[in-house]
């Protein structure tokens, strides 16, 4: 007999990795976790039609990307509220929680990997723009649009786990999922320009990662230079471990707490 | 002195009792209680019942002031019916739940400031046919599970093929576990609980769901944790299991420890006898046994069956000899088992939860 002895950050490293596999596992032989997906193609529809009704084409890279980015936060919403619930209703949570690597971390790499396999949907929407309405949307600056992507999956990872992390307390996780996406698709300027909105509210935006992804990934899909490529990099960042930090905490907070009250397991 | 502050007292005297350090599980005036209130009392729904307020609104005590020492190399019983508080203290052990009050240190550790030193040092297998992923297979389950053990490499491969063999899931580790009948979902279960090779191991009801044959053998794979020097803590309703696996068994009701002790010291303790079954006893001869020393005679159930318990110091040869002179032909002598002492210190409740 001899408990395993590595470091604790290689451990957490490697169940890490291996949560973020089990979780692409799972999405892969769940309909369910990818109906979103098939939803993409058709609001791509939906908002190029628009765009080309409206004979303006500096909408096409919004038209292209608003599907896409729904996609993401949508699925992400799910993910955040379902983990923690289905673990819990199936009996798995105990037994999580009483595993020597931390549920955080379980939870953030198991996002992180529904997060990886959302961004699927900006390469729907691209592909419906080129195949359906044979609109090139070249990507001006592949480097930038990269860098973007990879940033708004760490911001979107640590806004879901911040989100999972109070779902261990909560039993009505479909009560914010539900009142979490309008509000934030119109906060990140998704449907339209956060210019557009009242003055008041623009403030609350900028604290949505959605706000700096959109314009982001916007920008390096037309010709002027993308602006502020390295503060919005930043924002994204802070974003994201902001969202990390707030999980982190309010985990240890709750773990505390359900263990005292008897009521992780109660499904 | 109110009632909860002379039960805060009587804790903290208790709580002076050191854990022995020796102990691999070393529990001391250990309470849990649970709060009760609010859940499935509406508005009305209490008067309407004509409950009583505290009933409805109380605390409900799941263990009431356990000391319990397991010694390292121990295959221990936990033994007692429905709602005694078995998973409860299992579930304390295991670091998913706090104490109310008093301690509990498993090797050395206590389970409630160190969560972190003690979850390597555990398995756990909580009985029953959830906790696993369905959509997976049996070895992505186990892969999974190990991993957040922070197993990895060759010894997990290894560690994890020899056990699924081990279980007999062997044929089958490449299916999908929503396929698995109940038997077969408590073996991946018993092979989750051992892949990181803990040195304490934790089962309740393991062998709940499992057919007779998978139940003979999980003894054997009892017997060999055991040979490898691995704490064991089974809690079970089969007394069968207990009596054949365990080295100490201690019996809980309504939260509180009713004995500890090997199953043989319980077996004496609760007869010190031999038993005499016989049936259709003629009357006469009935009355001759009676006089014998050291014997008691219960008179005749329905289907004219006599026990006969031949204390110590009696002759229970003499009594099978008198029998069968009188003709009895359909005997049996027993020295009376785990079930007995069972049913004699819990009673036979019939099917009443206690409360
Ligand atoms: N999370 C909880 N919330 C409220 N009460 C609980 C909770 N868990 C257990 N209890 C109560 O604590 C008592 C002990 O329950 P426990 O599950 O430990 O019994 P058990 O001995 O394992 O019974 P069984 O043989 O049926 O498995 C019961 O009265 C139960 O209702
Ligand atoms: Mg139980």
């Amino acid at each position: 007999m001899r408990p395993p002895g590595a470091p604790r950050a290689v451990r957490d490293a490697r169940a890490a990795a291996a949560a973020f596999r089990v979780q692409l596992l799972l999405v892969r032989r769940s309909v369910g976790d990818l109906r979103v997906l098939f939803t993409v193609p058709l609001y791509a529809l939906i908002f190029l039609a628009i765009a080309a009704v409206s004979g303006d084409r500096s909408l096409t890279a919004y038209a292209v990307l608003a599907p896409g980015l729904i996609a993401l936060w949508s699925m992400m919403l799910f993910a955040a509220g379902d983990l923690i619930t289905q673990d819990r209703s199936a009996g798995r949570l105990e037994a999580v929680v009483a595993a020597p690597v931390p549920l955080f971390t379980v939870v953030a790499a198991r996002l992180a990997a529904v997060a990886a396999v959302s961004l699927i949907s900006l390469a729907e929407a691209w592909a419906v723009a080129r195949w359906v309405f044979g609109l090139r949307v070249p990507l001006v600056h592949p480097m930038a649009f990269g860098v973007g992507l990879l940033a708004t999956a760490f911001a979107m990872t640590g806004t879901a786990t911040a989100m999972a992390c109070a779902f261990v307390l909560s039993r009505s996780a479909r009560i914010f999922q539900n009142s979490l996406s309008y509000p934030v698709y119109l906060l990140g300027g998704v449907l339209m320009p956060v210019s557009a909105l009242p003055g008041w509210l623009r403030p609350a935006s900028r604290l949505v990662f959605l706000t700096w992804s959109g314009g982001l990934l916007r920008d390096s899909l037309a010709t002027p230079a993308v602006a502020d490529l390295p503060g919005r990099l930043l924002a994204l960042t802070a974003l994201g471990l902001a969202g990390f930090a707030a999980g982190g905490w309010l985990m240890r907070r709750i773990l505390t707490r359900v263990r005292a009250a008897g009521t992780l397991g109660l499904a | 002195m109110t009632r909860a502050a002379a039960a805060a007292a009587a804790d903290a005297a208790d709580a002076t009792a050191a854990p022995d350090t020796r102990a691999a599980v070393s529990v001391r005036a250990l309470r849990r209680t649970f709060r009760t209130t609010g859940r499935g009392s509406g508005l009305f729904t209490g008067r309407l019942r004509g409950r009583r307020r505290d009933e409805d609104t109380g605390e409900r005590v799941a263990l009431r002031g356990i000391d319990l020492d397991i010694a390292p190399g121990e295959v221990h019983g936990l033994l007692g019916p429905n709602g005694a508080g078995k998973t409860t203290l299992c579930k304390i052990l295991s670091t998913v739940l706090l104490p109310s009050s008093g301690t509990v240190h498993l090797l050395g550790h206590d389970v409630a400031a160190r969560p972190a030193a003690v979850r390597p040092l555990i398995g756990i297998v909580f009985g029953g046919e959830r906790g696993l992923y369905e959509r997976l297979t049996a070895r992505q389950n186990l892969l999974y599970w190990a991993c957040l053990y922070g197993m990895s490499g060759r010894r997990l491969a290894e560690r994890s093929e020899e056990l699924l063999e081990q279980l007999g899931l062997g044929a089958h580790a490449d299916e999908r576990v929503e396929r698995f009948s109940r038997g077969m979902k408590q073996r991946l279960h018993l092979a989750r609980g051992l892949v990181h090779d803990p040195p304490v191991v934790l089962l309740d009801e393991p062998t709940a769901g499992m057919d007779p044959v998978s139940a003979h053998g999980f003894r054997d794979l009892v017997r060999a944790l055991r040979a490898e020097g691995r704490t064991v803590l089974v809690t079970t309703h089969d007394m069968a299991e207990a009596e054949a696996v365990c080295d100490r068994v201690t019996l809980i009701d309504r939260g509180a420890v009713v004995a500890s002790a090997t199953p043989a010291e319980l077996g004496a303790w609760a007869a010190e006898s031999e038993r005499v079954t016989a049936r259709d006893v003629p009357p006469g001869v009935l009355t001759q046994l009676s006089a014998l020393p050291h014997v008691t005679a219960v008179p005749p159930d329905a289907q004219g069956r006599t026990v006969l318990r031949v204390g110590e110091g009696g002759d229970a040869a003499a009594v099978v000899r008198l029998l069968l002179d009188a003709g009895v032909r359909e005997l049996a002598t027993s020295r009376p088992g785990l079930e007995e002492v069972y049913l004699r210190l819990i009673g036979r409740r019939g099917m009443e939860v206690a409360r």
